[in-house]
């Protein structure tokens, strides 16, 4: 009776086995990881991770990356260096991934990439970080050819914001910036420019987050009695900074950074206040590739991509894969870095940044060949520093979201910036 | 120069309220509570639940009160929300202190504290959301007096700093006239002889963590109004609460409350000379200098 008992046993532990083999064959033979640290609790956040994943899906529905499933592990950062190094570090030690998406936050980007991709020999591609400051390290070295954005740098924001401000004939500005690498970077490069164009800055003001009270700041602006308001601040500080200012008699005026196209800001501000402002933001170039990108995103979320960074987010998370892919399985970090240029090439076959696309990419990487990406911002190219240029638009606030004021496309930009200098 | 004078004694009413109940407990219980400021928070948001629920219940309650953009249902809701968060900290007491108040020394009080205020800031960001919230959207116009030098502030300033002025009143009253203020002090003099003498130590605790989270509340509320409320006020206020409560002596509510004020002014008019980038090290260097000059704080005595 025993033995037969565990022949039934060892029968059912075939079956089971069976089984399960059958279930692994049918899906992929195998998994790779990627990791992904973005702000998820944050309300701009939440989709830009979203929009990472929707990649990642059509990238398994094609078929993954080498054969394998691949598998995003998210993991917030809640915009805060401290939270986003140690999410970023449990992701390459624990979960050993080779690729990290993120972070958004220059602020969080930078302290991830000095301490954890580039000492630990992973690729880091961020969809929204603008700091020059990522330039001036990748210059002298300090990248090891990891680090790669789909962000344009602060520097175009910077120009297309003293630009609206001559356009609307200010003659004098103060500034609130972020006391973090990109707010600093974003006043150094604006007050830069604003005197460039003969704008005086009455007074440029660091604002901490955190901090009990924002009034002894926005006193410190509100003296010298400026024309306008430049706000390089993010959502949260900038309802308190901005409330205080218009409640001290401040001018409605105000030039904001894109960080501020946020429902939050607008809703807590009031509409009523913010008839004369103007934000800045970069923008995906009018392309059919990147109307593609809106209709794939309304087909999957059933909306068009509004909040900050979701077209570079996709762009991003595609290009990654993308280079993952033409790196071969097990590629190391800086292996899957080295194949960026090889599916960015200008003189590459086009490929579009779909499912099919990557179909079509795979066999071409496959066979040697290189090809052009065609995505959400139009056909990528970075510099040797990593960098990305892009169109600039100019946006107001209007009671159901933003509309757009102003166009540049990317030569008008470029021009312009070189006539700054 | 004057406006940050005025912007120092506004912010200052509410480390006030936060100091004198931080400064209670840490006589009477002998340890720095760090999630004091925790309550604050609680308050703040109790207050915006109270407040809602009786705008939906009674629309007359919308209205605001005079000039005032304090709403009936606000100046309700305060009084509410004081209950409530009262109650919480004698509840975090049973809870958790009591409880390593008989077992543990003053030292696992100070790491509990700790670990109650992550838990209490996480559970209301998980309840409530990280993002602003407001109690009331509209832009309350300060009254300008002069541009330069710049001189304005609003009527709920007036308003929050007479009612602080008020409590402080009440508080020297109870303290200085009532029998539960002899037994206070007794209890902070001396835990043992105050028993004796027939003070009931388990009452008077329960009645310090309640005063204390009451005027917590106030001071939340205070803070949601003339600032914003997020789930960080606790970790934002933290500080510059412990720094009022050092400054004036621990142990002295007068001084805490005297602290409260030095510290919001020294923190707003230290950014005429520093920029504003260094603002957050200023409550460090008040409690640096205030140490190195009179380790007792102003009003504090020495203990053996």
């Amino acid at each position: 009776m025993s033995q037969n008992q565990g022949y039934f046993t060892l029968k059912l532990i075939t079956a089971i086995s069976f089984i399960f083999c059958a279930f692994n064959s049918a899906s992929h033979a195998c998994n790779t990881k990627i990791g992904a640290v973005l702000p998820t609790s944050v309300d701009w956040g939440r989709p830009i991770a979203e929009t990472a994943q929707f990649v990642v899906d059509q990238v398994n529905e094609s078929g993954g990356v080498s054969g394998c499933n691949v598998e995003m592990i998210l993991r917030d950062t809640q915009v805060d260096p401290k939270v986003g190094v140690d999410a970023a570090k449990a992701l390459v030690d624990l979960d050993g991934v080779q690729l990290l998406i993120g972070a958004v936050s220059s602020g969080v980007s930078m302290p991830i990439l000095t301490s954890v991709s580039v000492p630990s020999n992973v690729m880091q591609m961020s969809c929204c970080s603008s700091s020059t400051a990522f330039s001036k390290l990748a210059e002298e070295g300090g990248t090891n050819g990891l680090w790669y954005r789909t962000f344009a740098t602060t520097g175009v924001q910077a120009a297309v914001g003293a630009k609206v401000a001559m356009d609307n004939g200010f003659k004098t500005v103060a500034i609130l910036y972020k006391n973090d690498d990109w707010g600093q970077d974003l006043n150094r490069l604006i007050s830069r420019d604003f005197s460039s164009l003969g704008i005086k800055v009455t007074n440029a003001v660091a604002i901490n987050d955190g901090q009990p009270s924002y009034k002894a700041e926005v006193t410190s602006a509100l003296s010298g009695n400026p024309d306008a308001l430049y706000l390089g601040l993010y959502p949260d500080e900038g309802t308190a900074a901005v409330r205080e200012w218009l409640s001290l008699g401040g001018t409605k005026n105000m030039i904001m950074a894109n960080s501020l196209k946020s429902d939050d800001f607008r809703e807590n501000v009031g509409m009523q206040y913010l008839n004369n402002a103007f934000g800045t933001d970069t923008a995906s170039p009018r392309v059919a590739s990147a109307d593609a990108f809106v209709n794939l995103y309304k087909e999957r979320f059933g909306k068009a991509p509004s909040g900050p960074g979701l077209a570079n987010s996709y762009d991003a998370t595609m290009i990654a894969l993308l280079a993952m892919e033409a790196a071969g399985s097990n590629a190391t970090g800086s292996e899957i870095a080295a194949q960026v240029s090889r599916v960015t090439d200008p003189a590459g076959t086009p490929i579009t940044a779909d499912v099919n696309g990557f179909a079509s990419a795979r066999n071409i990487l496959a066979s040697g060949g290189s090809v052009m990406y065609q995505g959400a911002t139009g056909n990528v190219r970075f510099d040797e520093k990593g960098d990305v240029s892009a169109p600039a638009v100019v946006w107001k606030f209007t009671d159901g979201g933003t509309e757009e004021v102003e166009y540049m496309s990317l030569t008008q930009v470029d021009d312009f910036i070189a006539s700054l200098n | 120069m004057i406006q940050h004078l005025i912007d120092g004694i506004l912010i200052g009413s509410v480390l006030s309220l936060g100091a004198a109940g931080l400064t209670m407990i840490m006589h009477i219980l002998r340890f720095a509570n760090f999630s004091h400021a925790e309550l604050l928070s609680i308050g703040a948001y109790a207050a915006l639940v109270f407040d809602q629920i009786f705008k939906a219940v009674e629309p007359f309650f919308s209205e605001q009160i005079g000039a005032f953009s304090i709403t009936w249902a606000l100046f309700l809701a305060m009084f509410f929300s004081l209950v409530l968060t009262g109650a919480s900290a004698v509840l975090f007491d049973f809870l958790v202190f009591r409880r390593i108040r008989e077992k543990g020394d003053e030292l696992s009080m100070v790491f509990a504290s700790f670990g109650l205020a992550l838990i209490i800031r996480n559970l209301i960001g998980l309840s409530f959301g990280l993002s602003t919230q407001l109690y009331s959207k509209d832009i309350v116009f300060a009254t300008v007096f002069s541009r330069d030098p710049l001189i304005a502030f609003k009527l709920d300033h007036l308003a929050t700093l007479s009612i602080t002025l008020v409590i402080m009143l009440a508080i020297h009253l109870v303290l200085s006239r009532t029998n539960f203020g002899y037994s206070l002090r007794a209890v902070g003099e001396n835990p043992e002889l105050a028993q004796i003498n027939g003070i009931d130590l388990k009452r008077t605790i329960i009645m310090v963590w309640f005063l204390g989270g009451g005027l917590a509340a106030f001071a939340g509320v205070f803070y949601g109004l003339t600032n914003q409320i997020t789930p960080m006020i606790g970790s934002d206020l933290v500080l510059p609460v412990f720094a009022a409560t050092i400054v004036g002596g621990i142990g002295s509510i007068y001084g805490a409350l005297l602290g409260g004020f030095i510290v919001g002014v020294a923190a707003n008019v230290a950014l005429i000379i520093l920029p504003s980038g260094y603002s957050p090290s200023v409550p460090f260097l008040i409690i640096i200098v205030v140490l190195l000059i009179r380790p007792n704080g102003l009003f504090g005595e020495s203990r053996i």
